[in-house]
């Protein structure tokens, strides 16, 4: 038997068209953390899924202690002792934890669940490594990072000595998160072997011993912990060039037009929670928020455009407190906005493309009369549209359920920039988008910038940052990491901001 | 691509009617009848002579209201399980004026029945939206419930303040009526004032604003409020135009048929409606057709009864049987899955 | 209201306590009926239906067997196979509840009637000497003892079954493997499934179990509440049992408070009635209740909910 419990090689995982994994490599020694880092869409926790057996491989092939596994689904995965810590829990809200440690084999005298027989084999982990949770309050009454013990104890009582955590301090505090840590260690002593998925670099600086990289699908290397640092592993991670592809003409910055002022959003997740923000955007410039994704970002924009509540601080648009007004007054004030989910918001997908290019002018002339629908002047200005922003198919009486990725966004595009608003918020404008449709959109941002309005562009694409923006802001955490010029910015120094380092210069 | 999936709606609607009536057969059959001479009495007893086709109309009227009503709010994403409510408190509010507020002209009288009506019909649904919009309090059990204290409320009216003191509890008459156009059946005006009002509503949906924003609210509410459309408002605004068509739907029966408000008339009335407009998938220009088809077979089942030894309660087997299938999403297209499989491997 | 002050000693005594059970049972049954189902997160707005025709397979097997035995274990058999309708239609073919609900207690009342027609050649009713009641327990020893003896001494064997059912099913959804299970797939079927429960599966037993809870609901309806079947003789108690259902969270116990709520109200209108005093208020007081209770939980849920999500703590 070779000192790997877990050796996963050449590993190729296609999903429809879409190759998640190109090459995946990947080896565990027993009683070792070992993290798996990279960008989001790297491909490290499909290949960790692999292992679990949530999905078939494509070719490529799964040893796990020794033996060659052929079939692999979850249930034989925690047969051969392999358990999975997923980013969302599968917990039972109204159960309590107990009941959720033994659902699915659940000890029984007689007719009854042997609740003491389960309390006191839970018992035994809770003591052994230290992972204090409160057996019979329900899951809906406990914190996150409780029920992620809880997940572990799971795990353990399935009789896992592999096990796999997806981003497990995501969703966790940073007391939290050192808890954690503890309990990993003390999982490792024991000779468990684990696999840590991340995005922070200095956790995995602290509690890995190796760390292995993977960039688009690839296998990077692997590396001792001792041998590497936080920028070299960044290297790694984001490593690849840098497309300038816009003449960009940094424009003079002019009035203020929009001012969020220490404000507090909440959140969900705990990580995602907006605690005392404060930035700014002026007329043609355009200011850029980098960072990894679920850091605040949609909490941010939802906030400001009226969605989503602000607890506390003020926002300000063309000197107008917009704070907490419905979406359609914000709207009113000046402001058009790409959201960043265009099926979920974005677009409506069981309706026409012309009802969705005027849906936010629907009750302005020439558009509709006296609350009566103008047809006539909405087919022409969907006609002009189509022919502008280059919409396929042309028929705008579609569904836009209808159309690819690409010519849905650039109707939401053409919606939202053709009102000239003084402020465009535009969040991940050009996600799961064609080559050709990110030009024309990313050319409209600009030009919305020369006319003078002010534009707020989120993005995960750093390079989509670093080349639109004049300033770029960056966030970790809900909190304000650092701020730069774009003249100044690299993939680097953004890449040590967001994963919420301090600034290297 | 819209067409099509019309097309293979309306043929899974033929489908299912034709198995439907298929298993009819089958117990019209099994007691030792003729099926085909049961339906012919069926189709005969629905429409042949002024008392039995406008007997068919009668029934329509409030059927072809109560399903429009139910198909206009879950365009906005409601469940409105409350119609039968809603007719209810809308008839007792139409009667209670058409008996105590002679002072004002006949025609202006009428005019304000009606209001009454429809206005009382929205506040009831007002409730549950609102619970809906503003607790998450699902809308479909709210309103189970409130049929029932409708339902209390109007026959504690008609059996005590309002009673005429007659055996069967009842209201006094009303001072104006309906003009019955198709005597000795009590078919009434009241059926063209309910077709004014789904073309009404029809025009509404499809070329307003506010029928956009229903209908944006109805398939994606996250987008609605994101364009600026206040989806919880929206949503209530439909589920009171939902109670109005159902008040008014009372408003009718009341003036129109009986005269009075009679208690309990309207068992039955709710729950058909939405039933006609969930096998049209709450499609507000199809659930007209349903409701007709329903009324026709209620209508001519006593007909069959009379003339066939076949038990009217057949009528309503079949109806429900019709109804079960059409609610199986996914049991016809399985099957023309199966067919298209058949055909690639032939 | 005079009247009420005056006959208050009648109206409210130790007789309204049997009264009380006597109207609550068979919303009772069917009110556990809907929580199993509910348990597995289908809503059973046919319990309605179900009862119906588990009163009149009662009726008729007993007629034609003598045996109420018989009628009973066929009616919980009819009560599966109604119920199942609304299992496969829902779990296989993607129906909506509520919808196939509708259409299954409209196919019961049109079935029932259609048999009532063909077999015993009768509109609106049937009643016979013939058919074999569910016999009453006296409890001759408790017959002098005071209260007590009043309250216990004549009871149907079905009304002794009930409270040991609502007892049963407590233990069954809350200490046993079954119950577990059901509840973790009516709340989290993912998490049940990486658990490795075969979810449908689970959903086909509680809808079959609930499908025998409700056809012994008619049966006590037809055999022991009375002895005869009418038509439409549940009169929307299924639907007071959903009601009570969501009044007491599915959870049995408090179900069956809600259900006496609705007992309570009925016989007290039942009273108040017999001494003209309109009843409908009393009558309508459980549903306003639940709904109110309804709004309250999900306000208090909303508001803990937003709590956690502050980021002011």
């Amino acid at each position: 038997m070779s000192e790997y419990v877990v050796t996963m090689s050449n590993i190729v995982k296609t999903f429809g068209h879409v190759q998640a994994v190109r090459h995946g490599e990947f080896t565990l020694k027993k009683g070792e953390i070992h993290s798996l880092i990279g960008e989001n869409g790297a491909g490290k926790s499909t290949m960790m899924k692999l292992l679990y057996g949530m999905y078939p491989i494509n070719s490529g092939e799964i040893v796990i202690k020794g033996k060659k596994m052929d079939h692999l689904d979850p249930k034989t995965a925690i047969e051969h002792g392999v358990g999975m810590v997923h980013q969302e829990f599968m917990l039972v809200e109204e159960l309590t934890v107990l009941e959720n440690i033994i659902l699915g084999f659940e000890p029984t005298k007689g007719m009854k669940i042997d609740f003491d027989a389960a309390r006191k084999e839970v018992q035994k982990y809770i003591d052994q490594y230290d992972m204090e949770v409160q057996l019979d309050k329900k899951i809906s009454q406990i914190s996150v990072g409780e029920a992620q013990r809880v997940e572990i104890i799971k795990t353990l009582m399935r009789g896992a000595d592999v096990i796999i955590l997806d981003e497990p301090t995501a969703v966790l505090t940073p007391q939290e998160a050192k808890r954690l840590f503890e309990i990993l260690k003390n999982l490792r002593e024991d000779g468990k072997s684990l696999v840590f998925i991340s995005h922070k670099l200095d956790e995995i600086m602290d509690i890995s011993d190796r760390v292995s990289v993977m960039r688009q699908g690839q296998y990077m290397g692997t590396v001792n912990v001792e041998d590497t640092s936080p920028l070299d592993l960044t290297k790694r991670m984001i490593g690849r060039e840098v497309f300038l592809n816009i003449d960009k003409a940094y424009g003079k910055a002019g009035e203020t037009i929009l001012e969020v002022k220490d404000v507090w959003v909440s959140s969900n997740k705990e990580t995602s929670k907006i605690r005392g923000m404060s930035l700014h955007v002026k007329e043609g410039e355009i200011v850029g928020i980098a960072g990894i994704d679920g850091n605040g970002q949609s909490e941010l924009i939802e906030a400001i455009t009226g969605i989503r509540k602000v607890e506390k601080g003020s926002v300000i648009l063309k000197g107008k407190d917009i704070t907490n007004l419905t979406p359609k007054k914000v709207r009113d004030a000046g402001l058009a906005h790409v959201p960043e989910d265009r099926n979920k918001r974005g677009l409506n997908r069981t309706m026409s493309i012309v009802d969705n290019l005027v849906a936010v002018q629907l009750d302005e002339e020439p558009f509709s009369k006296n609350m009566m629908i103008t047809k006539a002047n909405q087919d022409v200005y969907a006609e002009e549209m189509v022919k502008q922003f280059d919409i396929r198919p042309t028929d705008y009486n579609l569904p836009t359920s209808a159309l690819s990725g690409g010519n849905a966004q650039k109707v939401v595009v053409a919606r939202e920039v053709n009102m000239k608003k003084p402020l465009l918020i535009a969040s991940q404008p050009t996600r799961g988008v064609d080559v050709g449709a990110i030009e024309i959109i990313r050319n409209t941002l600009e030009k919305a910038k020369k006319e003078g309005a002010g534009v707020l562009l989120v993005s995960a694409e750093l390079e989509e940052i670093i080349s639109l923006s004049d300033r770029i802001v960056v966030i970790h955490e809900g909190k304000i990491t650092g701020e730069l010029l774009a003249s100044e910015a690299n993939e680097e120094n953004l890449g040590l901001l967001m994963m919420g380092g301090k600034e290297s210069k | 691509m819209n067409n099509n999936s019309a097309k293979a709606g309306f043929l899974r609607i033929i489908v299912t009617m034709l198995l439907s009536l298929g298993i009819g057969a089958l117990f019209i059959i099994g007691i030792g009848e003729n099926p085909i001479d049961a339906y012919m009495a069926l189709f005969k007893g629905a429409f042949k002579g002024k008392l039995r086709f406008g007997t068919t109309l009668a029934g329509f009227t409030p059927l072809l209201l109560s399903s429009v009503a139910f198909a206009v709010a879950a365009k906005a994403g409601a469940f409105n399980v409350g119609l039968e409510g809603q007719i209810f408190l809308g008839g007792i509010a139409s009667a209670y004026i058409g008996i105590n507020w002679t002072f004002l002209p006949k025609p202006v009288l009428l005019i304000v029945c009606f209001l009454g009506g429809a206005l009382v019909g929205a506040a009831w649904g007002f409730i549950p939206a609102a619970l809906k919009a503003y607790y998450n309090v699902s809308e479909v059990c709210s309103t189970i419930l409130m049929n029932t204290v409708a339902l209390y409320i109007t026959s504690y009216l008609v059996s005590g303040p309002m009673s005429a003191g007659t055996a069967n509890a009842q209201s006094h008459p009303v001072t104006v009526n309906l003009y019955q156009f198709m005597k000795p059946s009590s078919a009434n005006v009241g059926i063209f004032i309910a077709l004014a009002l789904v073309l009404l509503v029809l025009f509404m949906l499809y070329k307003t604003t506010w029928g956009y924003k229903i209908r944006t609210v109805g398939t994606n509410p996250d987008h609605a409020d994101y364009v600026g459309i206040d989806s919880k408002k929206v949503f209530i605004g439909s589920m009171m135009i939902s109670g109005a068509l159902c008040g008014i739907a009372g408003c009718i029966e009341v003036l129109g048929v009986h005269g009075y408000f009679l208690n309990n008339f309207a068992a039955g009335l709710g729950g058909n409606g939405m039933l006609a407009s969930l096998i049209v998938k709450n499609n507000v220009a199809g659930a007209p057709f349903m409701a007709f088809f329903l009324s026709v077979l209620k209508a001519g089942a006593m007909g069959m009864q009379q003339s066939t030894g076949v038990p009217k309660a057949l009528v309503d087997t079949i109806t429900a049987v019709f109804i079960i299938i059409a609610t199986m999403e996914t049991l016809i297209q399985f099957k023309e899955k199966a067919k298209k499989k058949d055909k690639k491997e032939a | 209201m005079g009247a009420i002050f005056e006959n208050l000693d009648k109206i409210i005594n130790v007789s309204l306590i049997y009264a009380t059970f006597r109207s609550a049972t068979p919303i009772i049954f069917a009110a556990l009926c809907a929580a199993i189902t509910q348990q597995a997160n289908i809503l059973n707005v046919g319990t309605e239906g179900i009862m119906l025709v588990g009163a009149f397979t009662a009726v008729a097997v007993s007629y034609f067997t003598g045996s109420w035995v018989a009628g009973v274990a066929a009616a919980m058999l009819a009560g599966v196979l109604i119920a199942m309708i609304i299992g496969i239609g829902h779990i296989k073919y993607g129906a909506d509840n509520c919808a196939i609900g509708m259409g299954v207690n409209m196919l019961a009342l049109a079935l029932t009637k259609f048999c009532l027609n063909v077999i015993f050649g009768m509109n609106g009713s049937f009643s016979s000497p013939d058919i074999q009641p569910i016999p009453r327990i006296k409890l001759e020893f408790l017959k002098d003892v005071p209260i007590i003896g009043e309250i216990f001494c004549n009871w149907s064997i079905m009304e002794w079954v009930v409270i040991v059912l609502i007892f049963a099913l407590q233990y069954l959804f809350y200490k046993t493997v079954w119950g577990l299970r059901l509840r973790a797939v009516g709340q989290f079927p993912v998490a049940a499934k990486t658990a490795g429960i075969n979810v449908n599966k689970i959903k086909y037993q509680a809808v079959a179990f609930a499908g025998m809870i409700g056809g012994l609901a008619g049966a006590h309806l037809s055999l022991g509440y009375s002895t005869q079947f009418v038509e439409n003789m549940t009169s929307n108690r299924g639907f007071m049992g959903v009601a009570a259902m969501y009044f007491g969270g599915a959870n049995p116990v408090l179900t069956t408070v809600g259900c006496l709520l609705f007992g309570f109200a009925d016989s007290v209108g039942a009273r108040l009635q017999a001494y003209g005093i309109p009843s409908q208020f009393v009558l309508m007081m459980p549903y306003i209740v639940t709904i109110a209770v309804l709004a309250i939980s999900m306000a208090i849920k909303i508001s803990t909910t937003k709590k956690r999500q502050s980021s002011l703590n």
